[in-house]
């Protein structure tokens, strides 16, 4: 059979009202323990935030000459995986791309939040992070401005303009949904909350006619934004002249990086959420199977970098280069440097089965494996090649402490509590897009 | 600073006197609790602490609660931000060491070395360095007490005054003064005038760290006393026989200077030094040829040596491989040879060297014979002796014990005899072992606080002036031993003045300023060596033999309570807070274990556990242990630091894996033998640079994409001669004092999180058994072309016009990228606030640098504030800076000369010169980041006859 | 359906907005401007001081020299504060008896120091130096202001880095010849050499004034 991405029972009321329900009336069993669950996390993310800022990030394992840690990775990771959302919910409209009308609003939240725990990071990371706001230009009494060579410079300016937009536009295309959910809410505290954040969207077709174009031209936006704000992180490293850094590729290869561990995390949410939520009906096993390939993708575009990685190095047969490399391959740390190979590019490779792509259980187990692996690779990047740069006389080792940990877990705890307030509160496909959709579908004879 | 300190100021007057502690507490915060409610120094560490944000009191108007203090009378001579120096000695064991003390708002600030002096010619060591530490120390005895209760001065003298009544009826029977060895004119003086009070009396002297052996050697030779001053520099060859000529003997600073200045081939002819360790020693880091050697082996080299140069016999079998060459070559050179062995050989083997000597022909030429320039040189070990038994068998009443703490350093049967002694007082600057056995403890002033006088290795007399009138109103021995002879009011410095009464005023001004007094070196004697051989006992037959050495910086152990000592890395292992027992490793492997892994050793009786450390180059039948370490009663810094393995018993040592490890804090984080240093530390060998000149330089880095750094007037840059150094650390001590460097403690280092601005690099090349050691400084090397500024997003480190890459602390938000950028790695984080809860009193701060604060990234200045200065200086008078006006700190301090600083862009300086040398080359040159700290490259003057295993 | 909100809403919305944003530049505006109010920076505020010092009398009155009280200010880093010694040179003959300066008598009987509140402070990590900037003729009155009308001592400049980095850029306009170091109301004549010819006489230029490190170590 061939699959759809709607089923044939679908109408586009029968959506709306499904949808809906799940916000205004529906109970979720499983919902609070989740939820309670990620509060405690969050709970331990306050502890480690307030400990870090009283005592100094001496609590971390951070030390000489290995000063970027955990903190690094977590920002790098979590950056990464946001860009899974903007891909689907602006590349893909861009492109008039069909199935990624139900799956646009969760990958949308799930970049949100995503982006939300990247961000926090590189602030906890500095040793005075009461100034961070000296890295913005802004006229001051020192007569002084920040240094516009700096990769971390952009890093902030990038990041806060992605963060920025992902808000806008996930809000953006919020708005007619809200407005139904207005217009179904049954209590009138319901019908006051969503309407006010509705901002009065009626529906008439000047107000529809302006979303449609706000809503392009954010797309239009968001797309390259998500390029550059992984090829400024990727400059991060390869703007530095580090052992294992120093290199032309790394603004495409976070690229690369960033939508694998994007669209693995697509995956790894969606499959239970279209369970839990009974959405069969609108993500279908299509919409799966594209997801597969796409990580299978993106998974072959990651190889084709460490591939190009380890091949420049010899090319280049920079002492150093080859020094830090062969330590990273068969150092200390080499178990996770072959996990990553494991994870990100082997494991992925199963999805070549058709009948693999369609086992969910498999697809959520290779999911979770990129996610893990798509960490330690930014592990690898940032600590082996610190560990061992050009003077012997300077090298050392690396281990994160109980705090470092402690904040790691406490941004996944409030990735999902925000997810879950999402999945709770607000409609977890984007309504008005897919009655587009149904109506088109339908259209056709 | 000739002013006269207020006679007999005693604490026991103010004890309890509020306005008094007021007014300690305005110039001693840390102190000021001290008084107020005894020694509990948890607080006063607090007050330390919290004294660091009251910035200085006095007339300097710092204090950021906003008050101005303005003195009641201007202090003569005192300016507000304008510094003073004022020449004094740092002493040793007797040896005294010309150095000058940096004042700032009229405190001791800094201890730098005194150009005038013979055994400093500018240099300074580490220890003496940290004596500015230990003037400001809370531990510190701080007061009078009497069977460990706290006491007054005006207690003790009445006691005293009734001691010396009985005393007096017994002629001095059963008085006896326990000093180390004495160098002191003053002291002499007063001692023989004691004798003369009372003729019964006697006078012991024991040094913890014996040179018994060097004093009997000369005797066994010569017939009598006398000290042989070596001149180095007129030496081609030296061997030097597990010697400690460049690291711990009297006058090393010198020895280092004139070794050093025939290292560097472009300077002149080399000289070729062959060294013959059992463990390594900086003369074997020097050293073109260096030998490993157990006792037996030495015993071996030296008879064969006998019979080579003495019997111009061919060495006999059983001599090492290497020996004839060496022997050949020191034959060919006579009168430009020297051999230097040990204080820890036996007498027999000196009296031999002094024999060869001789036969070489070098007195006169390579080493003088003067006078000895102890008062008194005594066989100290067996002076020891007969006051135990003497203390044993009741015969002693009254006991005066001189800074020396001979409960710790000395047998456990010291501490035992010593409870027979009725009244026994121990006068010392800290609170030690002896303080606590002893029935009386008076507190002494501290070096830096007392009038007094000794002598340096070649007899040179330095008059000590006080620096600061004494903080708790401690005693020197002089005033103590005034008032055993009668003297109601003893003064220290009149007591001094009167030993110098033959000086003018002006001369003894003279002698004050300049921190010499003229014409006092010892006359050259030409006494005849006695002929006959002497025979060499051949060492005892053992399976492993321990080498008990002082600590490089705790020496006895009277320095472990110095957090900058304590966490100064050994030149060689490069490990800080602790002495594990360093093996060969052969040994280790023998015994299964690796660093850190406990053994078991017992001798004599006693056991103890300790961790190994693996030391390459180390004879695999002699295991050493550092002294100094494991003092039982201590202030808060060297508690729990390290292990006295003065507690095993004499006879056959057993090591045995006990199982179980031991976290030992290093600074060098890497395997050393897995690191190939070529390009790093360039070096080759004698014979490679006169084929080529050029034999180190490799072709230039190809242009950069940068813009040229702006080509002003001035450009700073440094030369670092790898010749040189001999890693004695000198420099790191120096920069840490002048830089507020501040001290992280065993577990922070353990973290990886060392501070020091300067380090200096270890890389071993060739076997484990017998590596060569090369050395590399390693500061920020302030490149044109800086990794370090293009990454910082705030502009925290930039350039200035002089080529200077600066550090603003307070523009630092603490990215720490500058440091994953620096190639280098010389850039240091403030992961806590470490300046702020460091052990490190505010007075013993620079004013001249900022305090970094915690979450900033710190590094070296090239010393601005010093470049600052002369800056000013230079603007006011409208002239450039001169050639040699900014000496950096490590500059200064270092023994050999191996760092030159200046102005780069004048063709004249002595930085230009050297960087002009064939020898110079910049660190990772190919990465194009135009350092302007640049290296010479190490030559080797090999022997050719010599072909070594590991070459 | 039942209409939940009124046409009004939008109005109300629109101005909710508004007065949302506005808020958020009220926010910006305290945060940017408070700072730089004499206020915050103490610029102008008389301090209480154990004896009330006047300038204007010992200054314009007396017509006393700076440097007669603040005596290193040509030699060093820190233009010293007068010892007690100093005030009682002239007051231990006149006044005598005045209550006013009971706590400066006190201090040199008791031996106890008078302990000023500081007027002007310059951050810890901050290294100016008074002789350099006298030397190349910045004078008093540049950051002090014109003491010779205070009665009471007060701030006159806020002593931001922008204050020092401002002048730094182009010392010129506040050079004055050296006669005119200690006149604590010198203005500008047409009989004062132009900047550019001050700058050329005290040999200005040579150095990186704005670099860093000629301020901060």
């Amino acid at each position: 059979m061939t699959m759809e991405i709607l089923a044939p029972e679908v109408t586009a009321a029968g959506m709306t009202d499904e949808i809906c329900d799940i916000v205004l009336t529906r109970r979720l069993r499983w919902w609070l323990p989740c939820f309670v669950v990620a509060l405690g996390g969050l709970g331990l993310l306050g502890a480690a935030v307030g400990w870090l800022f009283y005592a100094g990030i001496g609590i971390w394992g951070i030390d000489w000459p290995v000063v970027w840690g955990l903190a690094i990775i977590n920002y790098v990771w979590w950056i990464g995986i946001a860009s899974g959302g903007t891909f689907i919910s602006a590349f893909f409209f861009l492109m008039r791309v069909e199935w990624r009308t139900a799956l646009n609003r969760i990958a949308e939240s799930m970049t949100l939040f995503a982006a939300a725990c990247a961000g926090i990071f590189p602030i906890l990371h500095l040793g005075r992070p009461w100034f961070f706001y000296w890295l913005f230009p802004y006229p001051n009494s020192m007569g002084l401005w920040p240094q516009f060579r700096s990769p971390l410079l952009w890093d902030f300016f990038a990041i806060l303009a992605y963060v920025v937009s992902s808000v806008l536009f996930w809000y953006l295309g919020l708005l007619p949904d809200l407005a139904s959910l207005r217009d179904r809410a049954a209590g009138r505290t319901g019908q006051i909350v969503y309407g006010s954040l509705a901002l009065g969207f009626r529906g008439t077709a000047r107000q529809w006619k302006h979303h449609r174009a706000a809503y392009g031209v954010m797309a239009a936006i968001m797309a390259p934004l998500v390029v550059s704000v992984h090829s400024i992180v990727g400059l991060d490293f390869a703007g530095a002249q580090t052992p294992g850094w120093h290199s032309t590729q790394f603004p495409p290869f976070f690229v690369f990086g960033a939508v694998l561990s994007g669209f693995a995390s697509v995956l790894f949410l969606a499959i239970p959420l279209r369970r839990l939520l009974r959405l069969e009906a609108y993500i279908t096993e299509r919409h799966l199977d594209v997801l597969g390939k796409l990580l299978l993708t993106s998974s072959l575009c990651v190889a084709y970098a460490y591939a190009m990685d380890a091949f420049s190095v010899f090319y280049g047969a920079e002492p150093a280069e080859v020094t830090m490399f062969m330590e990273r391959a068969f150092g200390l740390y080499a178990p996770v440097y072959w996990t990553t190979i494991l994870f990100n590019i082997l494991a992925p490779q199963l999805l070549w089965s058709r009948r693999a792509r369609l086992s969910q259980p498999l697809v959520m187990a290779i999911s979770l494996a990129v996610i893990v692996g798509m960490w330690l690779e930014r592990y690898e990047i940032v600590v082996t090649s610190l560990h061992r740069t050009n003077l012997p006389s300077a090298w050392g080792v690396y281990h994160a402490t109980f705090w470092d940990w402690a904040t790691l877990a406490g941004t996944v705890a409030l990735f999902f509590a925000g997810f879950l307030l999402f999945v709770r509160l607000l409609p977890v496909l984007s309504m008005f897009e897919m009655r587009e959709l149904i109506a088109k579908r339908r259209g056709r004879p | 600073m000739s002013a006269r300190t207020p006679t007999w100021r005693s604490l026991a007057e103010h004890e309890g006197d509020p306005a008094f502690i007021a007014r300690v507490a305005a110039e001693f915060p840390g102190l000021a609790r001290v008084l107020a409610e005894g020694p509990d120094r948890r607080q006063v560490l607090k007050l330390m602490g919290a004294s660091l944000a009251l910035g200085l009191g006095g007339c300097d108007p710092g204090d950021p609660k906003g008050r101005i203090i303005p003195g009641i009378k201007a202090p003569p001579g005192i300016v507000p931000g304008i510094e003073n120096e004022y020449a004094t000695a740092s002493v040793l064991d007797g040896y005294a060491t010309g150095i000058r003390v940096r004042h700032q708002a009229g405190r001791p600030m800094q201890v730098v070395g005194n150009p005038a002096h013979p055994a400093s010619l500018g240099a300074v060591d580490p220890i003496a360095q940290a004596r500015i530490l230990s003037l400001y120390d809370p531990d510190r005895s701080h007061g009078v007490s009497h069977g460990n209760q706290q006491a007054g001065w005006a207690s003790f003298r009445e006691a005293f005054e009734r001691r010396r009544t009985a005393i007096d009826q017994r002629k001095g029977d059963g008085l006896r003064i326990l000093t180390g060895t004495v160098t002191s004119p003053t002291l002499v003086a007063q001692l023989a005038a004691l004798q003369g009070r009372y003729p019964l009396m006697r006078w012991h002297q024991c040094q913890a760290v014996s040179r018994d052996a060097v004093r009997l050697g000369a005797r066994l030779a010569y017939g009598r006393p006398v000290e042989a001053v070596y001149r180095l520099d007129r030496a081609d060859v030296i061997l030097a026989i597990d010697s400690d000529l460049l690291s711990t003997a009297p006058g090393h600073l010198r020895h280092a200077r004139d070794v050093a200045g025939r290292r560097n081939p472009v300077a002149g002819p080399m000289s070729r030094v062959y060294a013959v360790e059992s463990t390594p020693d900086l003369i074997g880091v020097m050293a073109d040829h260096r030998f490993v050697a157990g006792p037996r082996e030495i015993h071996q080299a030296l008879t064969a040596l006998a019979a080579a140069i003495l019997r111009q016999g061919s060495p006999q079998p059983g001599a090492p491989a290497w020996l004839a060459a060496v022997a050949q070559d020191l034959a060919a050179h006579p009168g430009r040879a020297l051999i230097h062995i040990g204080p820890q050989q036996p007498a027999e083997y000196h009296a031999l060297v002094h024999a060869l000597n001789e036969a070489l022909g070098g007195r006169g030429r390579t080493f003088d014979l003067i006078e000895p320039v102890e008062a008194a040189p005594i066989d100290q070990a067996t002076s020891l002796g007969d006051l135990i038994a003497d203390m044993a068998d009741g015969r002693i009443q009254d006991l005066l014990i001189l800074g020396e703490n001979p409960v710790f350093t000395a047998p456990p049967a010291f501490a035992e005899a010593l409870k027979q002694v009725p009244f026994s007082v121990s006068l010392g600057v800290e609170l030690d072992e002896t303080a606590q056995a002893t029935t009386w403890h008076l507190p002494e002033a501290h070096p830096l606080e007392a009038w007094s006088d000794a002598r340096a290795y070649d007899g040179t007399v330095t008059i000590l002036q006080p620096q600061v009138q004494p903080l708790f109103g401690a005693h020197s021995a002089h005033e103590v031993l005034a008032l055993l002879a009668g003297d109601r009011a003893p003064d220290g410095y009149a007591i001094v003045r009167a030993t110098w009464a033959k000086l003018s005023d002006d001369a003894w001004h003279g002698a004050l300023s300049s921190g010499v007094v003229s014409g006092t070196a010892g006359r050259p004697v030409d006494p005849p060596l006695r002929s006959g051989a002497t025979v060499l006992p051949a060492p005892p037959d053992r399976q492993i033999t321990l080498l008990l050495r002082p600590d490089p910086y705790l020496w006895d152990g009277r320095f472990a309570n110095s957090a900058w000592l304590q966490e100064l890395p050994r030149p060689l292992t490069k490990l800080v807070w602790d002495n594990p027992l360093l093996v060969a490793s052969a040994l280790a492997r023998r015994l299964g274990v690796g660093n850190g892994d406990l053994v078991k050793l017992s001798a004599g009786g006693a056991t103890l556990t300790v961790p190994v450390w693996i030391q390459p180059g180390q004879a695999e039948d002699c295991v050493t242990a550092h002294r100094g370490w494991g003092r039982r009663q201590v202030g808060a810094v060297g508690k729990n630091a390290g292990f006295d393995f003065l507690a095993l018993g004499d006879g056959p040592l057993s090591v045995e894996k006990a199982g179980g490890t031991y976290a030992l804090a290093t600074t060098e984080h890497h395997n050393p033998l897995d690191a190939a240093p070529d390009g790093v530390v360039r070096h080759g060998t004698l014979a490679g640079f006169t084929a080529d000149r050029q034999f180190l330089q490799t072709p230039d880095p190809q242009a950069s994409l940068y813009p040229p750094q702006p080509a002003g007037t001035m450009a700073w840059g440094m030369s670092i001669d790898l010749n040189a150094c001999i890693g004695c650390n000198a420099c790191v001590i120096a920069c840490q004092a002048e830089n507020n460097v501040p001290v992280v403690g065993k577990d922070e280092v353990l973290r990886e999180r060392e501070m020091h601005w300067l380090r200096i690099d270890r890389y071993f090349e060739g076997s484990v058994e017998a590596p060569r050691v090369l050395l590399q400084p390693m500061l920020c090397m302030h490149c044109e072309e800086a990794p370090c500024e293009v990454v910082c997003p705030v502009g925290a480190t930039v350039h200035d016009a002089e080529g200077l890459n600066v550090m603003v602390y307070n523009r630092c938000v603490g990215t720490r990228f500058c440091s994953n950028n620096c190639p280098y790695k010389v850039r240091r984080f403030n992961y806590f606030a470490f300046a702020r809860d460091e052990v490190r009193s505010i007075q013993a701060r620079n004013q001249e640098v900022s305090v970094r604060a915690r979450g900033v990234m710190e590094k070296c200045s090239f010393c601005i504030q010093r470049i600052a200065a002369a800056r000013i200086d230079a603007d006011k008078e409208d002239r450039a800076i001169r050639d040699g006006e900014v000496v950096t700190a490590c500059q200064a301090a270092c023994p050999t000369q191996a760092i030159s600083f200046g102005n780069i862009r004048d063709q004249a300086s002595a930085v230009a010169r050297r960087k002009a040398s064939p020898l110079a080359y910049a660190l990772l040159g190919e990465l194009n980041t135009k350092p302007r700290v640049t290296y010479e490259g190490r030559v080797r003057n090999a022997n050719p006859a010599i072909v070594e295993p590991s070459a | 359906m039942a209409g939940v909100f009124e046409p009004s809403a939008n109005l109300i919305a629109k101005a909710a907005l508004l007065v949302f944003l506005e808020v958020l530049l009220a926010g910006l505006g305290w945060w940017f401007f408070a700072p730089r109010t004499d206020y915050a920076s103490a610029v102008g505020w008389v301090l209480d001081q154990p004896v009330p010092f006047s300038h204007e009398h010992h200054v314009s009155g007396l017509g006393l020299d700076c440097r007669f009280c603040h005596t290193s200010v040509e030699l060093s880093a820190t233009a010293g504060m007068p010892a007690t010694e100093t005030c009682m040179t002239c007051h231990s003959q006149i006044w005598t008896s005045a209550k006013l300066l009971e706590p400066v008598r006190a201090s040199f009987a008791r031996h106890q120091p008078i302990v000023w509140n500081r007027v002007n402070a310059l951050p810890d990590y901050v290294y100016f130096n008074h002789s350099i900037h006298i030397a190349k003729g910045v004078g008093c009155q540049s950051c002090h202001g014109n003491v010779g009308k205070m009665a009471l001592t007060e701030k006159a400049q806020t002593f931001e880095m922008q204050f020092c980095v401002n002048c730094h850029r182009d010392p010129g306009p506040n050079l004055r010849p050296k006669e005119a170091l200690f006149d604590t109301d010198w203005h500008r004549t047409a009989a004062t050499p132009p900047p550019d010819a001050l700058m050329a006489q005290y040999h200005i230029g040579g150095r990186g004034l704005t670099d860093c490190s000629i301020c901060h170590r």
